[in-house]
């Protein structure tokens, strides 16, 4: 393998970004030509890899940053636990693109953040070194500052601000942990496996690891984000454009979950702190599940709903991951991969009723369905999928992951706390049923003018439709995700 | 034949991508797609039972499974896969056969409808789909996918008028409240299913059948507690989807849906799935006695209960739904008593008890078939009643015997049937359900007496359903005209009727005489291994036994008594008497009168719950979300800025107050130096 | 020999002289003078060292310092009498249009 696959990954986008950001004036119009050809070859390479039979021959390793005892290498590899938020992020990406085809506001500078953001997202889960990854995780902040505060709403200002601000003390937390981690174990190498390797030699104290475990997984918590960590959540939604929302639900918030499996469910480093960390999580999970789904709710804009209702299913894959098991951490996953996919459809047919009925307050809307039919359907099938419904990748996720909930409850004997499962999928069926029934069913509103609205474009049409494909794809065949996250599932599980 | 089973539900779901994609290119909207798709599915399901009964596995009491692993969940496999004994084959015969009619009678019913045509076939064949997957599925896990795709299914049909409804606005919001609700009863039923099966998953490492129902007896005696609460999580599933008490308020609002619909999804088929799932999972059922016995008198309420609200109602499709949940309860009431007869069968080590609770599943399944044929008709007479007279409210009907007589007439047969008139089927498998409740009392059971008080509430149920069936078709087909009519239906419409009514008379009878045994067949496949063990085996009397005891018993002649006199009541009261309207004006009626017609103030008890247990904490919970966490978010901030601001007012820009602060500093340093000195002797 | 004190002192008295104008006067001019006061009685202090302790080094840095106030008055001065042409006024309160 001579060719850098890894590296090509972050490099096209970096490419295509700096490309269409120097498309101003009149070739600005080009510039979605330009981001949808490099986002297209960055899917095609993601799979590509996915082809690959052994994914450690991908691996790359340079040597980056050495100063006396600090080492900082640029380590770029994939594995079971990556290679579907890889895939999911180049696909969010393409399609994030194609929908908004129709963005005329300096299209220029829009698609470059699209794929500057790109760089950042690929660079986070492919990172195998703590200060590359910290550099990447920050990198994925900025683009999507502007998007907001640009492209966004009414309230741009103050959302993006609120977003950058919060997410990035969170991430200083986490930087000072990763320090912390860092110049205890290895004094200054910063790959993963030198740190793992080393805490493995010579394992830190109890107090150490869960006082470092508390500062990564803080950090983690805000990015996914986890109440009360997450109220920065539904003002980014709200105000940030559609393709933002999409890639900030879709593939950011996974960071954090990704965050969390990939270092603080390292046995070799925390193998005493995640004992007293366990109940912390699950329980964190289980408040984020159900306080999110009470949220949805109460909200009249359909955006913040299905912001609400993201913090409500990352609390599930919270859940699993602190299941601490084989099907708890597959699932986690699986979930990661799901929603991203399931939300990336929510934001996108959200995002267009704000565009083309000039408002998504749903007691203004109401009997849609009648007059935009492809608006409808494509809710209907997206809150479908996102509430579980058998036969679609949201319901894979959510029967694994609370079939790891009742393992771990069982194993703790607190089987009557499974109730919480149950209630979750009540309320999420209720909030999604009821906004359907304020927005598309009933009397054709007359409190706003739809004179000028129009129904979905095609190439909207388009970038939903794939996703709902690999809904359905995925809920009926998960096993062609799985068997992708199993060998991975499999190591993590068997550590503990 | 068998090994390509899974080609049934094949069909109809590529009927529902054709008629999806190109269902407004071709005739009625793809409504031939739909009919060729049941067609097929039947004739396919009909080869498939003849290849069954006639193979080896029937002859042994074993099933045909065939699966292949679909998921690994950490160390479990869950598999696809089918599973067909005699209970798939004949829920699979009477699913596409009863599909095929309504679809055909759609042809004529849905004619007006338009572009929305193709939506209507599409869902309609995709529920097929769901049913017959459901049916031939082999372990619980994929019974629940399609247990849960036609509850979408039901949602979607009963919305089916939820936006531009023919009657209006108040119609639509009628029709969009009536389907969530639906979805929303049914899934807390599924939610419940959903926790069973992590129980069962648990217990038993494997959803297959197969390996629940021979396992069963070891995992039961190993963890009775957790095993019987699986079981009744398993059961509340059952009350969500069959409409058991306290779960059936959705289904007299489901009728807002096309009444083709409501005869298919909410009489025939889907609502069959629960009582379907009991029998089913009768291996595992029957270890708890006790759990059998919550089955029964679940069933046994829900059949008088439901009963009595359809004595007063005006709403033709709402008599028609209130007496499916009647009849739904009987269907459980027979299976819950057959269960606990086995259950108590097993526990002494009874033969008879044995063969008496295989006589209660017979008659739970036979039911469940009849009444699929009678109610499925009696909906389509309904709906060929309101097609032409375009309104739901008897009040508004009357005397349209002589002008559509095709219609009066099944629909009677149909009346006839329910109510348990000899001769016609319902008579049969009601008459056998009553005595599998009647049978634990009459052995002097431990839950004996509480049998025979669910006997009695059957009784009287019996008496109800003959009242208020006749109270419908002297209301609708009787009298003088009370509004206007345009004739009778078209053929589309009167010929499934017609076939329909054959059944309504025949199938009684058929199965009684042919199919007894193929019923008992299914039990034994599931059984026979767990019975063996304890020096039983599953056996049924022969029809002529069986109708031998149904005529030599006393309480058949009083029930056929008991539906002679629900009838005639029925004749004085609204034949004898001139029609008067203020007979019917519900304000001026008294408080039994008006508690039944609000359903008992259930429709309230939901709105109260969800409304306090869902909006209530949710307002709670986002104030909670604004003021306090993201106030202390915005609280924060705000401190750093004002505490910027508070100190930069320092900064006064004067040169002198600048010099001042270096001179305080100075001394302040000074002053610390000097005390150091002074009194701690040094640095 | 004179006592070191009475150098010291006098010294201490220069500047908090020169520090009690600067710090009350408002006028462009009495600051600059102040300002020479404090940095003469730093000046006797170096001598006043240098002196009692025999080195050259507090020269040395006397005559730096009043080559480098010569300059500072210089441009002080310079400064004022800009001031007072542009804004008529040498009070350091009232120059404030450079203030934040």
């Amino acid at each position: 393998m001579d060719v850098p696959i890894l590296s090509l990954l972050i490099l096209i986008p970096l490419v295509g970004a700096l490309v269409t950001l120097f498309m101003g004036g009149e070739r600005a119009g080009k510039a979605k030509f330009v981001a949808a050809v490099f986002s297209a070859i960055t899917l095609v390479l993601a799979v590509y890899v996915m082809t690959v039979d052994d994914l450690s021959t991908l691996t790359e390793n340079y040597t980056w940053i050495q100063v006396g005892a600090l080492t900082m290498n640029i380590i770029f590899a994939i594995d079971g636990l990556s290679i579907l938020m890889v895939f999911l992020t180049a696909l969010l990406v393409l399609l994030a693109v194609v929908f908004s085809w129709g963005e005329e506001d300096r299209p220029n500078y829009y698609h470059a953040l699209l794929l500057a953001m790109e760089v950042g997202l690929m660079g986070v889960y492919m990172a195998q070194d703590y200060f590359l990854f910290y550099i990447m995780w920050e990198v994925t902040l900025i683009p999507m500052y502007f998007m907001i505060s640009w492209y966004g709403g009414p309230r741009r200002h103050y959302s993006a601000i609120k977003f950058f601000i919060y997410t990035h003390v969170a991430s200083v937390i986490m930087l000072i942990g990763i320090f912390a981690l860092v110049f205890s174990t290895t004094y200054g190498d910063f790959s993963f496996a030198a740190v793992s390797a080393a805490a493995a030699g010579a394992p830190l104290s109890e107090a150490m690891q869960t006082f470092i475990f508390g500062l990564l997984f803080f950090g983690f918590a805000v990015k996914m984000p986890v109440p009360p960590f997450h109220t920065w959540l539904p003002d980014a939604h709200v105000e940030a454009p559609t393709a933002g929302s999409v890639l900030l639900a879709g593939v950011m918030l996974k960071m954090g979950s990704y965050g969390i499996i990939r270092v603080c469910l390292d046995d070799n480093i925390f193998n005493l702190a995640m004992a007293n960390w366990q109940m912390v999580i699950v329980v964190l999970g289980v408040i984020a599940m159900v306080y999110g789904a009470y949220a949805c709710i109460a909200q009249n804009d359909l955006k913040k709903m299905v912001a609400y209702s993201s913090i409500s299913h990352m609390g599930l894959v919270l859940v699993g991951i602190g299941c601490m098991s084989v099907i708890g951490t597959e699932f986690a996953i699986f979930q990661m991969f799901a929603h991203g996919i399931i939300s990336g459809v929510l934001f996108m047919v959200c995002g267009f009723a704000g565009h083309s009925f000039g408002t998504r307050d749903m007691r203004l809307l109401g009997g849609l369905a009648g007059k935009f039919p492809m608006f409808a359907l494509f809710m209907m099938f997206s809150f479908m999928a996102s509430l579980g419904l058998p036969g679609l990748m949201g319901f894979v996720a959510e029967f694994g992951l609370l079939y790891g909930f009742w393992e771990f409850l069982s194993a703790n004997g607190l089987e009557v706390l499974i109730v919480f499962g149950p209630l979750y999928m009540m309320l999420t069926a209720g909030y999604y049923l009821w906004a359907m029934q304020k927005t598309l069913f009933g009397k054709l509103t007359d409190k706003i003018d739809l004179e000028h609205s129009h129904d979905l474009a095609k190439y909207e049409v388009v970038a939903i439709a794939v996703l709902c494909v690999f809904m359905a794809v995925f809920g009926i065949m998960p096993s062609i995700a799985t068997d992708f996250i199993m060998p991975y599932a499999g190591i993590i599980g068997g550590l503990f | 034949m068998m090994e390509y089973v899974w080609l049934v539900p094949i069909f109809p779901v590529a009927c529902f991508v054709l008629a999806g994609l190109f269902g407004n290119k071709t005739p009625q909207g793809g409504g031939y797609i739909a009919i060729a798709g049941a067609l097929i599915a039947f004739v396919l399901s009909a080869l498939v039972s003849y290849d069954y009964y006639s193979s080896d596995l029937y002859a042994a009491g074993e099933a045909f499974e065939m699966s292949m692993e679909w998921l690994v969940v950490g160390g479990y496999t869950l598999n696809f896969g089918v599973y067909i004994d005699s209970l798939s084959c004949i829920m699979m015969l009477f699913a596409s056969f009863i599909s095929t009619l309504i679809f055909v009678y759609s042809i004529g019913y849905m004619d007006d409808q338009g572009e929305k045509k193709r939506r209507y076939y599409g869902e309609v064949s995709l529920f097929l789909t769901g049913m017959l997957g459901l049916v031939i599925s082999s372990n619980y896990l994929e019974m629940f996918v399609f247990w849960e795709i036609m509850g979408l299914c039901s949602y979607l049909l009963i919305g089916f008028w939820s936006y531009t409804h023919p009657n209006g606005d108040e119609a639509s919001i009628n029709a969009s409240s009536a389907a969530k609700k639906a979805f929303l009863v049914t899934r807390l039923g599924d939610v419940c299913l959903m926790t069973g099966l992590f129980v069962l998953l648990y217990a038993f490492g494997s959803l297959d059948y197969s390996v629940i129902f021979t396992d069963a007896p070891a995992v039961f005696a190993a963890n009775e507690t957790l095993v019987t609460i699986g079981i009744l999580l398993l059961f509340a599933g059952v009350i969500g989807k069959s409409a058991q008490f306290p779960l059936h308020d959705w289904l007299p609002d489901a009728m807002a849906g096309p009444t083709t619909v409501s005869a298919l999804i909410h009489a025939a088929t889907m609502v069959k799935a629960g009582v379907y799932l009991v029998a089913r999972s009768y291996p595992i059922f029957t270890q708890s006695a006790d759990a059998m016995l919550v089955v029964a008198i679940i069933g046994g309420v829900t059949a008088i209960y439901t009963a009595s609200m359809a004595l007063n109602n005006m709403n033709i499709k709402r008599v028609l739904a209130y007496s499916t949940l009647s009849q739904l309860g009987y269907m459980i009431l027979a299976l819950g008593a057959g269960g606990y007869l086995i259950a108590t069968g097993m526990d002494t080590g009874n033969q008879e008890l044995i063969v008496l609770g295989t006589a209660g599943y017979a008659a739970g399944i036979f039911h469940m078939i009849n009444h699929a044929f009678f109610k499925a008709l009696l909906f389509l007479c309904s709906g060929s009643v309101i097609h032409a007279v375009g309104t739901e409210d008897m009040r508004h009907m009357g005397g349209l015997r002589k002008q559509m007589p095709i219609t009066a007439y099944t629909m009677l047969i149909g009346s006839l049937s329910i109510a348990g008139i000899p001769v016609f089927s319902g008579f049969w498998s009601k008459d056998l359900v009553l005595e599998a409740a009647f049978a634990p009392f009459h052995h002097g059971l431990g839950a004996g007496s509480v049998f025979c008080l669910l006997f009695i509430l059957g009784m009287i149920t019996a008496f109800m359903t003959a009242f208020y069936m006749f109270r419908m078709w002297f209301m609708t087909f009787t009298g003088e005209p009370r509004g206007h009519c345009h004739g009778e239906s078209p053929k589309p419409m009167t010929v499934p009727l017609i076939i329909l009514s054959i059944f309504a008379i025949g199938s009684g009878l058929l199965i009684l005489v042919g199919l007894g045994d193929f019923m008992a067949q299914s039990l034994a496949v599931g059984m026979n291994g767990i019975l063996a063990a304890l020096g039983l085996e599953v056996e049924i009397h022969s029809a002529m036994h069986i109708a031998e005891e149904i005529f030599t018993n006393v309480w058949t002649y009083v029930a056929i008594v008991l539906a002679v006199v629900g009838i005639g009541i029925a004749y004085l009261m609204y034949v004898k008497k001139p029609f008067v309207a203020e007979n019917f004006d519900e304000t001026k009626k008294g408080a039994i009168y008006n508690l039944v017609a609000k359903r008992y103030y259930f429709p309230q008890l939901y709105n109260q719950i969800s409304w306090k247990l869902g909006y209530g904490i949710s307002r709670i919970v986002d104030v909670f979300d604004r003021k306090v966490i993201d106030g202390t978010v915005n609280g924060l901030s705000n401190a750093v800025v004002g505490s910027g601001d508070g100190l930069s007012s320092a900064q006064t820009g004067y040169v002198r107050d600048y010099a001042s602060y270096i001179v305080i500093g100075v001394v302040v340093i000074m002053a610390v130096f000097v005390l150091m000195v002074y009194y701690g002797g040094g640095f | 020999m004179i006592d070191i004190a009475f150098f010291l002192v006098f010294a201490a008295v220069l500047f908090v002289i020169g520090m009690y104008g600067l710090l009350t006067s408002k006028k462009g001019l009495v600051t600059l003078m102040c300002i020479e006061l404090m940095l003469n009685a730093a000046n006797i202090n170096f001598i006043t060292f240098a002196s009692f302790s025999g080195g050259t080094a507090g020269q040395v840095f006397v005559i730096m310092t009043i080559a480098v106030a010569a300059a500072e008055v210089a441009v002080g001065i310079a400064l004022m009498l800009n001031a007072y042409k542009t804004k008529g006024t040498t009070e350091v309160d009232k120059l404030t249009s450079m203030r934040w």
